[in-house]
Parts: C-alpha cells; structure tokens; sequence
C-alpha cells in the first residue's frame, strides 16, 4: 500500500485533503499502467482524471480500505477499457488523428534526425500494438496487465472477481491467439540490444 | 533483427513484452494534473446537483398531480355523468322514430 487505511477511509468520507493524498500517492503508477495500456501518450492524463474521477465518486462503495488497490486497478482497467472502445471507432489514421508522438516522430524522421533511443521505442511500441490488436480490447488490457505489468494471477483474480482457473484459460486463450499474430508478423522490431541488456 | 531467431516464439514474445515494459516507464503528471482533476469533481458534482434538483421537482409535481386527480376523482359531483334508466327504456327511447304513434280513431266512425 502507498498510502495508510487511515488516509484512505477519511477519503471516504469525503475528506479532500486526504483525497488529495490518495491522488499524489497513487498517480505516477496509474500514468504509467495506463500508458502501456493505450500507447497515447497525449491521451494519458486525460484516461488518468478519469480514473480518479470515478474514484472520488464511487469511493462510498468500498467496503474495506484493504482491497483499494485492486479497486483502483479495476476502475483503470475500465476507464482505459472504455478508451480503447472509443479509439477503435474512429479508427481511421488520418494525419490529424495520429497521436502527437507519432506525428512528431514522422516529421523527425522526415527530417533524418530522429533519435536512435526514440525509433527503438516506437518500434518496440508498434510491434506490441501490432501483435495486441489480434485480440480484444478486454483481452489486450488482461495480457498487458499480466505480461507487461507482470502482476500475478491472485492479484488478477481480485482485480476481476473471476477464479483463477478461467483468468488462466482466458489468458492462455489471448497469449496463443497473440503468439500466432506474432508468428505472421514477418520482421519484428530491432531492439536486440535492448533485449539483451534486459537479460 | 528478426525475434524469431532469438529461440522460440514464446520466449520472443516475453522478450517483446519485456522491452514494451522498459520502454514505457512511468510518465510523470503536468503541473495541471490536480487542479484539472478538481475542476472535474466540481463539474460532475454540479451536474449530479442540478439533476437532483430536477428530479426532486418532477417527483414533486407528480405526487400533486397525483394527489388532484385523487380529490377530483374522489369528491362526488352534482350531474352524474352515468344513466339510471333500465335497459328497455333506453332501448325504448332510442327506437321512438321507428314505432309511430298510432292515428287517433276518427270521430265519424263512431
């Protein structure tokens, strides 16, 4: 826990100050699940208030301040879940909808002066998205959660209320599924280096 | 550089997932992060405020209305609106262009 039972419970009852404290104690990880869940970097924040928003409003309902932390994920988990519903709509990739990041670097690479570290990055992150969108956004945010953000089946199994025996078929289902959309892929980014140092 | 070479798909794939996970670390939030958030508490609560209001006005205007129809409905009025006469008289009333009164006998008869 980030933060003590104590400061949570006075959050609940609707104490703004200790709400605040909750907000700076928890914001840093839930920017970053929810960067690596929708890979917008510009939409991030925005998916964050979200989260946060509905936690001030549904805070009430939390029965004990120990299982906050799978509450929150669960509330990040549909917040990004919702987002990633409404990207796929507007799917089409027109210029004027391609996310900042992706914009820059075109014109960076246009230029020839985009930098070694940054194309790696977007490589890795396009690679992951090309491979993710072989399954549903429900299926991609389970696997990031559990990949990516390498939390454990018991920490799932809170998370989405489901035994854990149906979290592993639904996982071993999305992994094979995302495997074989890998197989396919043909050349997969060059980020051996990265890799490497990473073992 | 082609992952499928480095072993098996499986341990590429962890690889792939491991490299997304280095090369997205936790952002850090704008200046504007708590202050933006607090705006849309207080819009969201007004909103949740003024659709309190709204229906707290509705349910009222229903409950009198309710409570009207009630009364009307209830105090007994002067002219009822329904008919008292039996059935072979309003029978009898209805068909009185189809029976003619019967010609009075004529006096020179007698």
């Amino acid at each position: 826990m980030l933060v003590d039972f104590e400061v949570i419970k006075r959050a609940q009852t609707g104490d703004g100050v200790a709400f605040n404290e909750v907000v700076l104690a928890y914001r840093k990880r839930t920017l970053g699940t929810i960067a690596r869940l929708i890979s917008r970097p510009e939409d991030v924040e925005d998916v964050a208030q979200e989260v946060f928003l509905r936690l001030y409003f549904s805070l009430d309902q939390l029965r004990t301040a120990e299982v906050f932390e799978p509450w929150l994920y669960r509330l990040t988990v549909n917040a990004a879940y919702d987002y990633l519903r409404k990207q796929r709509r507007r799917m089409e990739s027109r210029m004027s909808d391609l996310s900042e990041q992706q914009v820059m670097l075109a014109d960076a690479a246009a230029g020839g002066r985009v930098d070694h570290d940054v194309r790696q990055r977007r490589q890795v992150t396009e690679a992951v998205d090309a491979v993710l969108s072989a399954v549903s956004e429900a299926d991609r945010i389970l696997l990031t959660l559990k990949e990516v953000e390498g939390l454990s089946l018991k920490e799932l199994e809170k998370i989405y209320k489901v035994n854990e025996n149906a979290l592993k078929v639904r996982l071993f289902r999305a992994r094979q599924r995302v495997l074989k959309a890998f197989g396919e892929s043909g050349q997969a980014p060059s980020v051996k280096g990265t890799a490497k140092a990473e073992a | 550089m082609n992952w499928k070479n480095e072993g098996d798909e499986n341990a590429a794939l962890d690889r792939l997932f491991h490299a997304y996970r280095e090369s997205c670390p936790d952002p850090d939030a704008s200046a504007n992060f708590m202050p933006e958030l607090w705006r849309r508490i207080e819009e969201r609560q007004r909103s949740i405020f003024f659709l309190g209001r709204w229906a707290r006005a509705f349910v009222t205007a229903a409950a009198l209305l309710t409570l009207g129809m009630a009364a009307y409905l209830y105090i007994p009025h002067g002219t009822s609106r329904f008919s008292v006469e039996s059935y072979v008289e309003a029978l009898a009333a209805g068909h009185a262009q189809d029976t003619p009164d019967l010609p009075e006998p004529a006096m020179d008869e007698l």
